[in-house]
């Protein structure tokens, strides 16, 4: 079975194209497992289980070929599951941003990294964005408290990861501090970038936003280097069809603004 | 922070000496959720205390310095949720510690369901599944079980887990808050006229739950001086 985890330096769950493109893309992974009505699973701990986020998941999933769902670790209970199976049911886990130290720190509270780690290995697609892209590696940089630090991931992947890698500058700085005092290697990615892993070695960058880049991070004779890596380019589908009324909403809104009406 | 209901809220800051007391709220239990520091601030307003929140998820906003703003309160009050998580989070940051110091101190500690587990030595948790078992910071030596309705799943296991070798604890009734001074509890105070706390035993294989004299909040020109002792000869001994 082959062990995937889809790494993602950041994005939303917007209807913008790179944010569609990413959402194609899970999409796709989650299919190669689960076939045509894939289950996906978002995991928006990190966030503290914010609603915006878990509406806007179900907004980027729910009309697409797919049984979207989500697990919450602080609402309590008038939708109570049972999380080990309900997480080992899915084709794709998805891991929201936020707060590593807090998603860490609550998955250990409720056990889920030994069920991750086992949905991992039976061939379930991990993946996630900010936070839920570096709590799978050894180290990444968080800003759990406010400035840019260091923090333990799950080590399920070797090596650390930067996100928002030039969005951040701030938070680039401080990982190429760390990985010259001794951090292990890495990645850096941007906004719109990921890596693909498929076993523990190897990754391939993916992008889905034009210049969103991926890079490895690595200390040489005392020096670090960022080398950038060959990015493949994911096409964003085409938007779904515009209801009718917003169509014609936009249709008087764009008559409006040639008139001069809206100045 | 019931809704519609601020009794509860207008006792505990009744135990702030101070004239404009300062509240910090902690929301980790719900992750922070913005919903809920709303209603703490509706619940807890400027003109009769001075609050704030601390938010563990966003700490770009908010005070930089933990401990010494929590050490500066006069009242922390905890908000309800998951207490596993709660507890999960509070550590990675070292709130636990901070907050036996700031009850150490004299700080009220306060809170409810999740934020009234969190302060015991084991509590009865509900959450995905079937109620579990688990141990909380252990400021109060005793078990702790909220939501204490006849007929919930709580009830039933927490009974199972006294007979099981749980320590012996208290419970609240949805509306009940257990008032402790020190590791003593001094009296049980309730926003609904109906609403009890039961003192939780076992002996041999039996739980005994006695129900403890409550006082109603609402009625006016009530002393809220239920002495234990007396409270607990009106006890009655569960099945």
């Amino acid at each position: 079975m082959v062990r995937r985890i889809l790494t993602l330096g950041g994005h939303d769950f917007t209807s913008r194209p790179p944010d569609r493109a990413v959402c194609e893309f899970l999409l796709r992974l989650a299919s190669e497992h689960g076939g045509a009505r894939p289950r996906i699973c978002i995991l928006p701990t990190a966030s503290g289980d914010t609603s915006d986020l878990i509406a806007s998941f179900y907004q980027a999933f729910g009309n697409r070929p797919c049984e979207p769902s989500d697990v919450s670790l602080f609402r309590l209970g008038r939708r109570p599951m049972a999380l080990r199976d309900h997480l080992l049911s899915q084709d794709l886990i998805y891991v929201g941003g936020g707060s590593m130290v807090n998603l860490l720190a609550v998955w250990e509270a409720h056990d889920i990294a030994g069920i991750l780690s086992l949905a991992w290995h039976r061939g379930i697609v991990l993946a996630g964005q900010s936070a839920g892209a570096m709590c799978w590696f050894e180290a990444g940089i968080t800003k759990s408290s406010g400035k840019p630090l260091a923090a333990a991931g799950l080590g399920l992947l070797r090596g650390s990861l930067c996100v928002h890698y030039n969005n951040e500058p701030e938070r680039r700085a401080a990982y190429l501090e760390a990985v010259g005092d001794g951090m292990p290697d890495g990645y850096g990615l941007d906004d719109h970038a990921g890596l693909l892993w498929e076993g523990e070695d190897s990754p391939s960058a993916v992008t889905a936003r034009r210049g969103a880049r991926a890079y490895r991070v690595s200390k040489r004779e005392g020096e670090v280097v960022e080398s950038p890596l060959p990015v493949r380019f994911l096409p964003a589908p085409a938007p779904a069809a515009l209801r009718e009324d917003i169509a014609e909403f936009r249709r008087i809104k764009t008559m409006r603004r040639h008139a001069g009406w809206l100045g | 922070m019931e809704s519609g209901n601020p009794l509860l809220d207008d006792y505990v800051l009744g135990l702030c000496t101070a004239e404009r007391p300062r509240v910090c709220f902690l929301p980790q239990a719900s992750g922070d959720a913005d919903h809920y520091i709303v209603r703490f601030y509706r619940a807890f307003a400027a003109t009769r205390c001075e609050a704030s929140h601390i938010s563990l998820f966003r700490r770009e906003q908010g005070p930089d310095d933990l401990r010494r703003h929590l050490l500066s309160q006069d009242l922390i009050y905890v908000g309800g949720g998951s207490v596993v998580s709660l507890l999960g989070v509070w550590k990675a940051h070292g709130i636990d510690a901070i907050l036996r110091e700031a009850w150490e101190a004299g700080v009220i500690l306060c809170g409810l369901s999740a934020g009234s587990l969190c302060w015991f030595a084991e509590a009865v948790s509900g959450f995905h599944g079937a109620p579990k078992r688990l141990e909380g910071l252990g400021l109060l030596p005793f078990s702790n079980c909220v939501h204490y309705e006849r007929k919930s799943d709580r009830r039933e296991s927490y009974h199972r887990f006294l007979r099981e070798g749980m320590r012996p604890g208290y419970a609240a009734e949805d509306g009940a808050a257990l008032h402790f001074v020190g590791q003593e509890l001094s009296r049980v105070v309730a926003s609904r006229p109906e609403a009890r706390g039961y003192r939780l035993d076992v002996s041999g294989q039996r739980v005994v739950e006695m129900r403890i004299a409550t006082t109603y909040l609402g009625e006016r020109g009530v002393v809220p001086e239920a002495a234990l002792p007396e409270a607990l000869s009106t006890a009655l001994p569960a099945a």
